[in-house]
């Protein structure tokens, strides 16, 4: 039954000029769906990750503190202002290095590339999540902190039912872009021969010579899950919306 | 302490001693080692040619993304719907998808020469690039103008009417003066993002300055050159996108205010 499906979706599309034979094939169509299912992994371990660091940096930067928040500024400025793919190779190349000669041999060393990954994408997406989240908490108006105040809420109190879930809201639509990017991002994966999508489009499609047919589906496949992620956000911002505040509905 | 007060100000005034605290280590570090110097001093032009690519394809790119951007984030709003959908289809797919890919997807889809009246004119990786970063950036840019267009108050649309003007020359005498203020700052974010997206042309075997800095320590087969070598490379990239980001941000800030 599925294999007559797939048949037919390899006739119909052949009929258009576009060769998704390998589909039928045993080995290539395996790498093929293992891409997507290591993109689709990433993605689902990165958000979390990504968002439980963001929570500590912005914790750091709002901290009051000069010595927790200079660090974590340095390392926003940084990872903002320099590509990914760079950091990635200099993870690799020389944190990497620096690891394995520490433990005798590359050998010894568990560091993989897809942990090289999940760490400097995670850590890049963290600390943009940070500044969104600062950005909010700056936006608490001072006089709903006092209003909180005057009512008899202790500090904590006010961080835990004002302030925080104020900023929360306020910095929700910066996490949806920053997480948007975070798929996008998990791409680069592909310089250091993480199999993930585009890694694995490459095996295919230098023996199979089909590369707009891959092109394609990769191009649907991102869309897809970044509408949805939007759609998400939309839908958490709506029910989270606070009358009086901003300018949703 | 109020929590209204937790915040740091964003803007920093110890971060250009910082910068020159590590520069003045960076020095130190040479000095201590004149071989390591020497064989840095000798890769510069290399590096240095690499950077240049960089720049020339995030100009290109983003000249490129920017003029066809604007178009169709007019005609996002178009009155028509034949027009406006397979626009905002467009928009949705090439801004969600990763860089990456759609650099792939030129180099490999486009051939690697054109003939043009017989002719044969080279098609080379640096042009794809181009195409492959000015593809994204136009849907940015697109939704960057459709974004401004719409914040627009609709009574001077009406006011335009008014006085007699059509919908395109309203559209080109009134309402798109006002939008390039507002999309300054999110275009420039992306101009930095898209020259940060350059890095990525060194997958496809493009010269630029990632690709040098390996070139050159794949050459040189020395951990602490390599090291160094990739530092230079963090350094230029950070030389170049630090003083947008802060020029946006405070752009932003004035345009708040």
């Amino acid at each position: 039954m599925g294999s007559s499906l797939l048949q037919t979706f390899i006739d119909w599309t052949g009929r258009l000029g576009l060769h998704y034979e390998f589909l039928a094939s045993g080995y290539e169509a395996q790498i093929w769906r293992g891409g997507f299912i290591t993109t689709l992994y990433l993605i689902v371990l990165l958000i979390p990750i990504s968002l439980l660091f963001g929570l500590l940096f912005a914790a750091m930067l709002t901290s009051g503190n000069k010595a927790l928040a200079a660090p974590v500024r340095v390392f926003i400025e940084v990872t903002r202002n320099t590509p990914t793919l760079v950091q990635l190779m200099f993870s690799f190349l020389v944190l990497n290095t620096l690891v394995s000669n520490g433990l005798g041999g590359a050998q010894h060393n568990p560091l993989t590339p897809f942990f090289w990954v999940v760490a400097v994408v995670g850590l890049h997406v963290a600390a943009l999540h940070a500044d969104a989240l600062r950005a909010g908490i700056e936006a608490v108006p001072e006089q709903t902190v006092e209003a909180a105040r005057a009512i008899g809420f202790t500090r904590l109190q006010i961080l835990r039912f004002v302030a925080i879930p104020l900023a929360l809201r306020a910095s929700l639509p910066a996490i949806v872009n920053n997480m948007i990017n975070l798929v996008k991002l998990t791409t680069v994966g592909n310089a250091i021969a993480v199999s993930e999508i585009t890694y694995a489009s490459i095996m295919v499609w230098t023996q199979r010579d089909n590369v707009v047919e891959l092109m394609i589906v990769i191009l649907l496949f991102f869309s897809t899950i970044n509408l949805a992620l939007a759609k998400i956000g939309h839908w958490v911002e709506k029910r989270l919306a606070v009358p009086g505040f901003g300018v949703g509905a | 302490m109020s929590v209204a007060k937790l915040s740091s100000a964003p803007s920093s005034n110890w971060l250009p001693w910082l910068v020159g605290a590590l520069v003045a280590i960076a020095v130190i570090w040479l000095l201590a080692d004149l071989s390591l110097l020497h064989v840095l001093i000798e890769w510069l032009p290399y590096l240095g040619s690499g950077f240049l690519m960089n720049i020339l394809i995030s100009l290109l790119a983003m000249a490129g993304g920017t003029l066809i951007g604007v178009l169709l984030g007019i005609l996002e709003l178009a009155p028509l719907k034949i027009i406006r959908y397979p626009v905002g289809l467009y928009v949705q797919i090439f801004r969600n998808a990763p860089h990456l890919v759609l650099i792939f997807a030129t180099t490999y889809i486009f051939p690697f020469e054109i003939v043009v009246f017989g002719h044969y004119l080279p098609f080379p990786d640096w042009v794809k690039a181009v195409i492959g970063l000015a593809i994204p950036a136009s849907a940015y840019v697109a939704e960057i103008t459709r974004g401004a267009i719409q914040s627009i108050p609709t009574t001077q649309w009406e006011a335009a009417k008014g006085l007699g003007f059509s919908r395109s020359q309203a559209l080109r005498w009134i309402i798109l003066p006002q939008c390039a203020r507002r999309s300054l700052p999110p275009w420039m974010n992306l101009f930095a993002s898209i020259t940060m997206g350059t890095a990525l042309a060194s997958l496809v075997g493009v010269h630029e300055l990632l690709h040098a800095a390996t070139d050159a320590s794949t050459a040189v087969r020395r951990l602490d050159f390599t090291v160094l070598a990739y530092i230079v490379v963090m350094a230029a990239f950070f030389a170049l996108c630090y003083p947008i980001s802060s020029l946006t941000r405070r752009l932003e800030r004035r345009l708040k205010a």
